[in-house]
């Protein structure tokens, strides 16, 4: 061997090139904008057999700032991905706007917002953040419908330097910007990844989900029990995530929001090979109830879904709305509100599942009939109430049941009242007499129940963009 | 492995309806350590890691409040 064979060429992992290679199949792409210093690749290529507008933000060249030229490859990417209708995924690396081109930087990244709030809600946006998304750039990825984090990706408008000078607290960017508080406390991120690799993933399905929804195929659709994942004691809190699993098709779950909010539940995934989004209750995290940071999680994600096309699946056991003056003095009227026009609004195919209960004005959010729910269906033991038996009779009979002599008596004619109340005020039977409950189904013929509904049901979209609410 | 210490804290106000292990015992992600109640239900509160109940906080018919400590686990 001698010396003459060439050095291999070191190319840097971050440069948008290896970056689009990594999330495209097969590592394939075309590029639709000039490689040069603008510090934005744009291309297009194929997700799952799908097509997809992809960019990717250059942090080799001043830090992946984002200068006139680059801006206007981002619009570039957003228009061709609607002259497509196609997802567009933007791969974030970006501190921001660039300093030497002062305002005219400023003015390509509020064109680059233009852009992406004209065709918020027409084509699926995906942001995959991979390193700091600082400024403008952090506000890119927000307008977007699905924000996905990975290890190293940063997300803030001011940096750890400027928040010491003015406000002299000590933060680092991982503490500031990074998977937990944007994961857990601030709702920027929708899924947060453990490597660069899993957010191109997650992406990827993403993507899909949204990209290709395909169609119902009933013969794909098989019974499962699903009475076996709630507990048997009605008045047990459980973990609602294996039944969302478990009404989707095997392994297509994406949960969205995993961390934030976790009272409530929400994810794409397919029934019979279809796009559905999901929205539950999850008693396990403050018992299922509805609070103003999870009635609007859900009222994105329902927004979202409906004006992508993607039918929803709501499933209710919930015990009302969190009572306190935090949540009172945080706007859970405002922020609740928003649950409750989102699902008024809203004209996919919509179907609620009341599983175990669902008791006072969080029944009327979680997708009523009188909100304009498709179908309301009901498991056997289901109660839909104002509230449930036992509180209701605290109110109706408090003078009789201050009058009981001891604790004993009172708890013994407590139940009792409460039991004439339930017949009285019906339980689920009085729900389908006057229509807030279509029809009673069996655990094990819920999919198939859906599916059918979902299937007879002619697919329309909201005519509305997707605020990031 | 890195050393964990995770404080289980309450996110609601809650009665405490049972203590299901007890200190010393080892727990795995996900394994109840204590049974609320609130809001008419009973609402299991699990450990988030691995580890071993260092500390517990609360006793039987206790009130809790929102941020409230009701547990330390450890996989130390």
């Amino acid at each position: 061997m001698t010396l003459t064979q060439e050095p291999a060429t070191t190319v840097d992992p971050r440069s948008p090139r290896v970056r689009l290679g990594a999330f495209f199949d097969d590592g394939a792409f075309t590029t639709i904008t000039p490689e040069n210093d603008c510090g934005v690749l744009v291309a297009t290529g194929y997700v799952a057999g799908t097509p997809v507008v992809a960019f990717a933000t250059d942090p080799t060249v001043q830090g992946g700032a984002m200068g006139e030229v680059g801006c206007r490859a981002i619009v570039t990417a957003y228009d061709r991905a609607f002259a497509d209708s196609c997802p567009v995924v933007g791969i974030w690396h970006s501190g921001g706007a660039r300093l030497r081109e002062g305002v005219a930087s400023l003015d390509g990244v509020g064109r680059v917002f233009a852009a992406m709030t004209r065709i918020s809600g027409k084509v699926a946006q995906i942001s995959i953040v991979l390193g700091p998304a600082a400024g403008g750039a952090a506000y890119g990825p927000a307008l977007t419908d699905v924000v996905i984090l990975g290890p190293e990706g940063r997300i803030f408008v001011t940096g750890p330097e400027v928040i010491r000078s003015v406000t002299g607290e000590e933060v680092d960017m991982l503490r500031l910007g990074g998977p937990d508080p944007h994961g857990r406390r601030s709702g920027v991120v929708h899924v947060v990844s453990e490597t660069e690799q899993d957010a191109m993933n997650e992406g990827r399905r993403v993507a899909a989900l949204l990209g290709a929804q395909g169609s119902l195929d009933l013969d794909r659709v098989d019974d499962r029990d699903l009475a076996g994942l709630l507990p048997e004691s009605s008045r047990r809190a459980y973990d609602v995530h294996p039944l969302v699993a478990g009404m989707l098709d095997d392994a297509t779950m994406v949960e969205l929001h995993e961390r934030w909010a976790p009272n409530i539940v929400v994810a794409l995934g397919r029934l019979g090979g279809r796009t559905v989004g999901i929205v539950a209750n999850n008693p396990l995290r403050l018992g299922g109830c509805l609070d103003s940071a999870s009635a609007e999680k859900a009222a994105r994600f329902v927004r979202m879904c409906d004006a992508l096309s993607v039918p929803l699946i709501v499933l209710v056991d919930v015990p009302g709305y969190l009572p306190g003056v935090g949540q009172e003095w945080d706007g859970v009227v405002r922020r609740g509100a928003k649950l409750l026009h989102a699902f008024a609004e809203c004209v996919v195919p919509r179907v609620t599942v009341v599983t175990r209960k669902a008791y006072g004005g969080a029944f009327v959010a979680m997708n009523s009939a009188s909100l304009g729910a498709t179908r309301v269906f009901a498991w056997p033991n289901a109660e839909v109430a104002v509230m449930g038996s036992v509180a209701a009779v605290r109110i109706l009979h408090r003078r009789r049941l201050a009058e009981a002599d001891d604790e004993q008596l009172r708890a013994e004619l407590e139940l009792q009242l409460a039991a004439e109340h339930e017949v009285l005020s019906g339980g689920i039977n009085r729900g389908l007499e006057i229509g807030v409950v279509d029809q009673i189904v069996q655990p094990n013929e819920t999919r198939r129940t859906i599916a059918k509904v979902l299937l007879d049901t002619p697919g329309v979209r909201g005519a509305h963009g997707n605020i990031p609410l | 492995m890195a050393v964990q210490r995770s404080e289980i804290r309450a996110e609601m106000v809650a009665q405490v309806h049972s203590i299901v292990v007890p200190v010393g015992a080892v727990v795995r992600a996900g394994d109840t350590v204590v049974l609320l109640e609130s809001m008419k239900m009973e609402i299991p509160v699990n450990s988030e890691i691995d580890g071993r109940v260092l500390e517990l906080a609360v006793a039987p018919g206790d009130v809790i409040h929102e941020g409230d400590l009701i547990a330390v686990v450890s996989n130390d």
